[in-house]
């Protein structure tokens, strides 16, 4: 498999190889990236789907990706999901299942008591704070990886990460701040 | 607020990598109040278990996708994309091992070529005479032969072979009526005032402008350097004694 720098090359010489490449390497983090954000997995596959379009699009008005084909590709994504939160303000279930971490008696309880009411709390935070939280927690992506999706440095999203986090905590009930 | 993100930060690795939250939070004691509610929530947003998109929709969309794709123009490759490619493969030559590679290819091949050459100049000189324009190939390749014959036994056959192949050259110039000089060893057979038989070929001795070292005597052998001229008629310049008779 091509690695991103001559994968992104080669796209923009419209090569259908890498342009398939291109599809079949990233439509499913676009895909569960969107999904993570929306809790809509029908709207997230369409969006999913017009992320790709988009860059059919771009290649067509040779504006290409200029560094990073994944960065640009989630920036996309997040326009995209940013733009649909806007127009249609949704329930977002976030997280439906919680099995797989097993966690201890203590964290089930108290994790049934914020599911719910963090799921409210999502769309409370800024759009950059969901996109961080998307690719650290919904993506699962690291720092580093994170930060150079974001074009930013390590320190700015370990920052953005923390305020993120402290704004869910505080428009979290009293009770189940006061309870831990 | 950089040590605590960085707290935060491990923490959440941490609860990653399945360490209980109770764990996590008694490594940092001072900080477990702040950290509790943050790490609750941090175990919330991960997502364990990712919907996948049904294998159909995904087929549909990549087929929508690759139809606008292939709807795209071609684009030749610009000047600066040519100039990119020839400088990618450049750098990909420029490592250490790529460049020793390539060192030991070029000089493999510049040997061969070279050796390929000599030995193909020399076969071609095999049979020229003096004044043809082989012929100083031909005594170099003698000379190399000669220096690399280390058996004194085999040494002295290839200097007596090669000592035959000169009077037979000069046989040759008589036959053609050509005109070279000449240089080659023998036995001094006849030795009159003015005219000196070597290894049956007759040397006339000039009256000025001659040398002879050692008073060379009938049976002796005898090193000649003279000028054959187009009559026939073989005139010496140097007549040097080089052993007594054997």
């Amino acid at each position: 498999m091509a690695d991103e720098p001559s994968l992104l090359e080669r796209i923009k010489r419209h090569d259908q190889q890498a342009l398939a490449e291109v599809h079949d390497r990233y439509f499913n983090q676009i895909y569960h990236y969107i999904n993570y954000r929306l809790g809509d997995s029908d709207t997230a596959a369409d969006l999913a789907g017009e992320v790709f379009l988009a860059l059919i699009k771009a290649l067509k008005k040779g504006k290409p990706p200029k560094t990073s084909l994944s960065g640009w590709l989630y920036a996309v994504a997040r326009n995209l999901t940013a733009d649909h939160i806007r127009q249609k303000v949704t329930t977002v279930p976030l997280i439906e299942d919680l099995e797989a971490d097993t966690p201890s008696l203590t964290d089930q309880i108290y994790i049934a008591q914020l599911t719910p009411t963090l799921k409210q709390c999502i769309l409370e935070l800024t759009d950059e704070q969901q996109h961080v939280i998307a690719l650290r927690f919904g993506q699962g992506l690291s720092l580093a990886d994170t930060a150079e999706l974001m074009d930013k440095s390590v320190g700015a999203v370990k920052a953005l990460q923390h305020r993120a986090l402290a704004s869910l905590a505080r428009l979290m009930p009293l009770e189940v701040q006061q309870d831990g | 607020m950089d040590k605590f993100e960085s707290i935060l930060d491990e923490s959440i690795s941490a609860l990653q990598a399945g360490v209980p939250i109770e764990e996590i939070l008694a490594e940092a004691p001072d900080y477990a109040q702040e950290l509790r509610p943050l790490l609750y929530a941090a175990m919330v947003l991960a997502d364990p278990n990712p919907v996948l998109v049904p294998k159909e929709r995904k087929e549909a969309l990549r087929t929508q996708y690759l139809a606008q794709a292939a709807a795209l123009p071609a684009v030749k490759p610009t000047f600066n994309d040519k100039m990119r490619a020839v400088l990618h493969i450049i750098r990909r030559r420029l490592t250490k091992g790529a460049l020793l590679n390539d060192l030991v290819t070029v000089g493999l091949t510049v040997i061969l070529t070279l050796i390929m050459t000599a030995l193909i100049v020399s076969f071609a000189a095999r049979d020229s005479i003096p004044g043809d324009l082989l012929y100083s190939v031909k005594r170099i390749s003698e000379t190399i032969r000669l220096s690399l014959t280390f058996d004194d036994q085999q040494r002295a056959e290839l200097e007596n072979t090669l000592n035959h192949e000169r009077i037979t050259e000069i046989e040759q110039l008589i036959k053609l009526d050509r005109a070279a000089v000449v240089h080659f060893k023998g036995v001094l057979d006849t030795k009159g005032e003015n005219l000196w038989v070597v290894e049956g070929l007759t040397v006339f001795l000039p009256e000025d402008d001659f040398i002879v070292q050692g008073d060379p005597q009938e049976g002796d052998i005898v090193d000649v350097v003279g000028s054959l001229r187009t009559n026939n008629i073989l005139i010496a310049d140097t007549i040097i004694k080089e052993s007594n008779r054997p």
